[in-house]
């Protein structure tokens, strides 16, 4: 630390440069992190209510002469309600009941299930399905082996089917609500209302089947918080809003919402970890993001840099959810060949990409400054900063001359050389500025690919170049940085899938063949088998179809839930 | 954070398997439908089911060949089923009701019978085998349906009908009121909270 309070240090090109710790603290022992992780008033309620559930369940299966107590427990209750019963208020409580009826709840399953299809949001509808399902069977079968009976000393005013505990046809309609909130509702203002109208609707209908005379109190809140928690969890955990955002409007909804608690906790973690001001967070080009809420930040000027934006990409545990799901579902695709061990945490994800960043600059890749990492949420929330182009431009927008030309084959040629595959190159994840290529996006670059991995490469940027030039004049720049087996093995590697989704779509809407023309110029050669059988992958590709077909005799079996 | 992803998997396994053993136990408790009454869980649903009624059918004891098939009790019908290997799956299905349809049926209560109980049979067929037999008594009617696979014997339905047999429904309003101090309402019991 020099005399004005300012720590040296080394950057990435190995120069020295000053730090600015005018805002930045380490945190101490004990408190809290930026946002710290902790249960809603609602996920407490929940926690606290499943809690007496599974203690009210141990009691009854372990000590069956708690049974006596939790009767007359249960009765009493009841009969506070029950007392209240006049022939208008039961002419109420009946019609409100119509709600749990199987016709009522099919209804609402089928508009959700119509619904889902008509948006073709098909996560959301397995989803759905698997959530129901999964209620039905175990609602049932905790009420078989319960075997609970209707509430006694009372007579029961409505129809029923079954033991009574928990309740099923509150679970059913409590799961197939929260399911229709979640697959329908745009998070947010929306689903905070609907979630509201859901739980006073229950509340209601709690009380109309303890003063029908048709569920024990417990039965009936143990209904519905059942299908309440399954409905939650489910959505939570396959479907996670900030993957999978409910949307009406063209392309993605925000990832992650960084408004609220977030977006404060984003502005005091960047600031006291590393000691930058931030003057705005905003969303940007979500619509090429899935595996991460890319964000732009102003930042405010100091005394040695002025106000300018950075890039910055939120990461959570729903991202890392997602990449394994990515993985496996490449793993049986393709074998062998993206045969990678998935990620175990949030923290891996962004030291990875940290990792990979800062390499690529010390070999000279024109990517990104990376200017760390900041933890919101320790394990289960980080941020990697690093610079934003301004300026620049997607190369899918940009003019190409023959020097962006040659600087795209260069740095292909350069990762070669030193072992790397980039392993998404994609118009998105290529800028423009000043005829200067930039390279964005290093999270896939993998060390040591496979050299089918690094051909791919090769083959998508010559693609992502003739885009916008033509495929002759990009040929003709490759023989200077490879060879024409080089180039063949490129083009005989590089087949459908190997190319990134945004690439395929470009080259179809640009029209030319840019693919076989390539391959014409290339001397010939066999294509490339992208497929690699190994037991692993035979094996998970069993218990996927095994699965699959479970799920789909569930659903088979279960028919009866829906019609 | 291994312990989590293993306890995740032994969750996702244990949900699986359970949700395997739920699928074949469906079929229901072997012992769950057996006499006495006032040993069942079922019974009291049953005499829920069908407050009115005085009787209860349940299984004295399966004669060889039989297996209990399962249940379905609601308001207004108990049932159960029993599944033979000779007359086939749901060979006899034993539903309690308030009341049964007994026009047109023969009236074939032998005089050993007790308690009241008028048996009549209808929709008799031989081959394949298929009748409907009704127990009618105070408050309640118990049928039994068999419908037996192509070459199963009539006499079968003798076998169904020695392993099933009624409980009286006071016995079990009087060992309700004994565990638990309340009414199992219905007949044979005092009055409950009712709807007015």
């Amino acid at each position: 630390m020099d005399a004005t309070g300012r720590t040296r240090g080394v950057d990435q090109r190995g120069r020295m440069r000053v730090h600015d710790h005018a805002g930045q603290r380490r945190r101490p022992s004990g408190e809290p992190p930026a946002l710290p992780h902790e249960l809603g008033r609602s996920g407490k309620f929940l926690l606290l209510m499943l809690l007496y559930f599974v203690l009210v369940l141990t009691g009854f299966l372990v000590f069956p002469s708690l049974e006596g107590v939790f009767e007359r427990l249960d009765h009493g209750r009841q009969v506070r309600i029950t007392d209240l019963r006049s022939p208008g208020l039961t002419r109420v409580m009946l019609a409100v009941n119509g709600l749990t009826s199987t016709w009522s709840i099919r209804l609402l399953r089928w508009g959700v299930i119509i619904g889902l299809v008509v948006f073709r949001r098909w996560r959301h509808l397995f989803v759905f399905l698997g959530a129901i399902i999964l209620t039905e069977i175990v609602a049932y079968n905790a009420s078989t082996v319960i075997a609970r009976s209707r509430p006694l000393g009372i007579e029961i005013l409505t129809g029923w089917q079954g033991y009574s505990m928990p309740s099923r046809p509150l679970a059913g309609l409590a799961v197939s609500a929260v399911g229709a909130t979640y697959a329908l509702i745009v998070a947010g203002r929306p689903r905070s209302i609907a979630k509201w109208v859901i739980g006073i609707v229950l509340v209601i209908l709690v009380f109309a089947r303890v003063y029908l005379g048709v569920d024990h109190t417990t039965d009936a809140v143990m209904g519905a918080i059942f299908g309440i928690a399954v409905g939650v969890a489910m959505f939570r955990w396959f479907a996670p809003n900030d993957l999978f955002p409910v949307s009406y409007r063209r392309g993605k909804a925000a990832h992650l919402d960084i408004g609220g608690r977030r977006g404060e906790a984003i502005v005091s973690a960047i600031r006291d970890q590393l000691g930058l001001s931030v003057l705005d967070v905003k969303p940007v080009g979500l619509e090429a993001s899935g595996g991460s809420t890319p964000l732009r930040i102003k930042i405010d000027a100091t005394e040695h840099e002025p106000e300018r934006f950075l890039f910055a990409k939120l990461y959570a545990k729903s991202h890392v959810r997602a990449d394994r799901w990515y993985k496996l579902g490449r793993t049986i695709l393709y074998g062998a060949l993206e045969d990678e061990k998935p990620f175990q945490s949030v923290r891996r994800f962004v030291e990875y990409e940290d990792y990979t960043l800062r390499l690529l600059r010390e070999l000279g890749v024109p990517v990104p400054r990376a200017y760390g990492i900041v933890e919101i949420t320790p394990e289960r929330e980080y941020l990697i900063v690093m610079e934003f182009f301004e300026g620049a431009v997607e190369i899918g927008e940009a003019d190409i001359d023959d020097g962006v030309i040659d600087q795209g084959l260069a740095l292909v040629r350069r990762m070669w050389d030193e072992g790397l595959a980039h392993r998404d190159v994609k118009p998105a994840n290529l800028m423009v500025r000043d005829g200067e290529l930039k390279v964005i996006d290093v999270f896939f670059v993998q060390v040591r690919p496979s050299p089918w991995r690094q051909a791919v490469d090769l083959a998508n940027m010559m693609l992502v170049l003739a885009l916008r030039s033509d495929a002759e004049r990009v040929y003709a720049h490759a023989l200077t940085y490879f060879s024409e087996d080089e180039i063949a093995e490129a083009f005989a590697a590089a087949r459908g899938v190997a190319s990134p989704t945004q690439l395929r779509n470009n080259l179809k809407q640009d029209g030319r063949d840019l693919l076989t023309e390539f391959r014409r110029m290339a001397p010939a050669r066999e294509q490339v088998s992208i497929q690699r059988w190994s037991l692993r992958r035979v094996l998970l590709t069993v218990a996927v179809a095994f699965a699959a077909f479970f799920a789909v005799g569930l659903v088979v079996s279960n028919w009866n839930a829906f019609v | 954070m291994r312990w989590r992803r293993r306890l995740g998997t032994a969750a996702v396994v244990a949900i699986i398997l359970s949700t395997l053993v739920s699928c074949s136990s469906r079929a229901g408790d072997a012992s769950e439908a057996n006499c006495p009454v006032e040993d069942g869980e079922l019974f009291v649903l049953m005499a829920q089911s069908v407050p009115s009624a005085t009787l209860l059918p349940c299984i004295e004891a399966l004669p060889a060949g039989w297996t209990y098939g399962g249940s379905d009790v609601g308001s207004g019908t108990s049932t159960f089923w029993l599944d033979s290997d000779r007359g086939g799956i749901h060979a006899v299905e034993v539903a309690l009701t308030s009341s049964c349809r007994i026009a047109g049926g023969v009236d074939v209560t032998n005089s050993t019978s007790e308690g009241g109980v008028r048996v009549y049979l209808r929709e008799f067929t031989l081959h394949p085998f298929s009748a409907n037999e009704y127990f009618v008594f105070p408050g309640g009617c118990v049928t039994y349906r068999f419908r037996f696979d192509g070459d199963a014997e009539p006499t079968l339905a003798l076998e169904a009908e020695e392993a099933v047999t009624f409980g009286l429904r006071t016995v079990l309003v009087q060992e309700i009121e004994q565990d638990f101090g309340l009414t199992l309402c219905g007949a044979g019991a005092p009055p409950c909270v009712d709807g007015d």
